[in-house]
């Protein structure tokens, strides 16, 4: 199944267009390591910028890989990078959670992220978890904090957000411990690591020593700036799009430049403000037009690449969250993405919701089998079953090509959606928010996670523990400048 | 007088060109500064509020008609006596530290100054002390933090500490803004409000200098 967003000869004008952006604007960075490192591989300084000659891009793009994977702790929880498969990762970061009982928007706790840790672990079409932001843990090592959370709540495999370099050392050795040392976590690792460097084209000292520390640890790397049409890029979609790809290949470029052949991931995310008010965006359809777009053009790179899917403007797990999710999660993987983001989100990705988590795992599961699209054979065309049916007067029903497919899952199997008949439904009148929350209810109550073993358990105390002494002491003030 | 409402609409329409010829115009014809101020630049600032509340015109044109009245500004303000200008009040602004993103911050900026504030807009990445500089020198009535990050928005707490510290937050009133910070975030470090948008930002402003919009 393929389908395009831009013709091919569309594609090759925005690649262009980012080619010229990148060499006659080219970025700003005010990490002197992140500059030498460009400057030394072909990169040119013009003012107070750095310039992409064409050829540096192009070589760049050849040897980033097209494939590799990413695994949970558990072992039958691989994503598979470049086989377009469309995996559901949870939402990052958000400051704010709905109350299962209450409803109520409040502030996340650490109990919160576990909790919604564990329901996305239990939850069949949630392949991807990230953490939601608790106020509850020492701030100095939040990223810390949040993968031992993680880690100790699921066995799936984690995206973790890098807004600084100050925690890699021991976000490295956390996933080391887990997976058996850091050579291993090579080989298996437990994560993928992104960074958000600014719009337009600004590589802050943070993320680019990100970046590189990332790179250097031999982990996937992602590269997810977030401009919004019209304020921090052009109005126009496809003019954001361009600038948007040239900024995030230029940290593709450098991770290449850096270690050739190491695993860096696409993660477009053009945004819009709502020019009414100023507020930012994460609605439909522009954020999965502009996905699809951007999309288009990983897929024409060859590089692996995720979305932000499961986004909206709505306030709650309602009917406007449920048709925002499903577009701007279909649109970029009917393209052919690897990973839809922002699962469970609300409010334009800054709450987290137990009811929606539940409701994305249904559209993922139907946005997954959607892209599995439909096999073309002799057998399935059914040519003859039709033949036979209509001369022995039958119905298809009595026929066994129908209990064969049936049963080798020609349907889908919804999750949560209600297809009973009005007058069974009618017995509860159930919303479908509703029915949700009450799974994640139910879910909490019973799912249990396979735990670290002990002594792993007991090193992931100590990390953290000299985390937070290594940033007492000076080592790591909330934020490095 | 149909001078005064062309040099508003001009303001309105965001031609920056055409406010600082009739502003210069006016002036040379010895026309009152204060009248050109209140007659022609803010009345037509005024309109643009008015619309932009009721979303009849969109941020960049309201950001071009803040532009166009600056431009006059600029050209009376030498004319008349700083005490005279007509202000509001004064609010500092900036991004906190660590954090790079200033465009949310900016736009804030921008409705205050056509709301009639005097705005010192210190950039982004801003440290506590940072802060506490501009409020010394600039004696402003508020100070406004903003932040994306949520591993930077804990330094608004850091700048209302300092501010303490320094024994200089009974002077101020402090307030934040920003995607991941809230009302409740506020009342948490003990600002004294929060803005969820421009707009609300600057009748927040309004209230807290105690004069009506």
């Amino acid at each position: 199944m393929r389908f395009d967003f831009l013709s091919e000869q569309e594609v090759e004008q925005v690649h262009q267009a980012t080619l010229a952006i990148l060499k006659q604007i080219g970025i700003h960075t005010t990490s002197p390591r992140f500059k030498s490192l460009l400057l030394n591989s072909g990169c040119l300084e013009q003012g107070d910028r750095i310039v992409f000659p064409a050829e540096v891009v192009e070589k760049a793009l050849s040897t980033a890989p097209k494939e590799f994977k990413v695994y949970g702790r558990d072992d039958s929880r691989v994503l598979e990078f470049g086989k377009s498969k469309a995996y559901t990762q949870t939402c990052v970061g958000t400051p704010s959670v709905m109350d299962l009982d209450s409803g109520e928007k409040r502030d996340v706790q650490l109990k919160d992220l576990e909790d919604y840790v564990r329901l996305a672990d239990a939850l069949e079409f949630i392949d991807v978890v990230s953490p939601i932001f608790p106020r509850d843990v020492p701030q100095e090592v939040i990223v810390s904090a949040e993968t031992v959370a993680m880690l100790r709540n699921t066995t799936k495999p984690l995206r973790i957000c890098a807004e600084s370099s100050h925690e890699m050392k021991y976000i490295v050795e956390i996933l080391a411990a887990v997976v058996g040392g850091k050579e291993v976590l090579m080989d298996r690792p437990l994560a993928y690591i992104e960074v958000s460097p600014l719009s337009p084209l600004e590589y802050g000292f943070d993320p680019a020593e990100a970046l590189m520390d990332i790179v250097e640890a031999g982990l996937p790397l992602g590269v997810i700036p977030c401009p919004m049409m019209g304020s921090t890029g052009p109005m126009t979609l496809i003019g954001c799009v361009a600038q948007h790809n040239a900024e995030i290949l230029a940290g593709v470029v450098a991770s290449q430049l850096l270690k050739p052949g190491s695993p860096v991931i696409m993660s477009p995310r053009v945004t819009f403000m709502d020019m009414r008010s100023g507020v930012g965006l994460w609605a439909m359809p522009e954020m999965g037009m502009a996905a699809a777009a951007s999309i288009q053009l990983a897929r024409y790179y060859g590089i692996p690449s995720t979305a932000t899917g499961y986004s909206g403007t709505s306030k709650l797990a309602d009917a406007q969250s449920g048709y925002e999710h499903l577009y701007n999660a279909l649109m970029p993987a009917l393209i052919g993405t690897d990973v839809l983001a922002a699962a469970g989100s609300l409010d334009n990705v800054l709450t987290s919701c137990f009811a929606m988590l539940v409701m994305d795992n249904e559209l993922s599961s139907v946005v997954q089998r959607t892209i599995k699209g439909t096999e073309v054979s002799e057998e399935k065309l059914a040519v003859d079953v039709i033949a036979e049916v209509i001369e022995t007067h039958e119905n298809f029903l009595a026929h066994k090509h129908t209990r064969k497919y049936l049963r080798a899952g020609e349907l889908w199997n919804p999750p949560l959606s209600d297809r009973q008949t009005f007058e069974k439904w009618a017995v509860k009148g159930e919303k479908i928010e509703e029915k949700a929350r009450l799974k994640a209810k139910e879910l909490l109550a019973s799912h249990q996670v396979e735990p670290l073993s002990a002594e792993v358990d007991a090193e992931l105390k100590q990390i953290l523990q000299r985390a937070q002494e290594h940033a007492q002491h000076g080592g790591g003030v909330i934020q490095k400048t | 007088m149909s001078n005064f409402n062309e040099l508003a609409e001009s303001v309105i329409s965001g031609n920056f060109g055409r406010v600082k010829e009739i502003t210069q115009e006016m002036i040379n014809k010895g026309v009152e500064p204060l009248q050109i101020i209140n007659d022609g630049l803010i009345a037509g600032m005024n309109v643009v509020g008015v619309r932009f509340k009721a979303e009849d015109m969109f941020v960049p044109e309201v950001m071009m008609s803040a532009k166009a009245m600056a431009g006059g500004m600029e050209l009376v303000k030498p004319l008349i006596a700083e005490t005279e200008m007509p202000s509001v009040g004064t609010v500092v602004l900036g991004t906190v530290k660590g954090d790079l993103h200033d465009i949310g911050k900016s736009l804030v900026a921008m409705i205050l100054e056509s709301g009639g504030f005097k705005v010192i807009n210190l950039g982004t990445d801003i440290a506590p002390e940072g802060f506490i500089k501009a409020i010394r020198e600039h004696k402003p009535q508020i100070v406004g933090m903003s932040a994306l990050l949520t591993t930077t928005m804990l330094n608004m707490k850091a700048t209302i500490e300092l501010l303490k510290e320094e024994g200089l937050r009974d002077q101020v009133k402090v307030i934040i803004g920003g995607a991941p910070v809230s009302q409740s975030f506020a009342e948490e470090i003990g600002a004294d409000g929060y803005g969820s948008d421009a707009m609300v930002a600057k009748d927040l402003c309004i209230k807290l200098v105690g004069k009506a919009s």
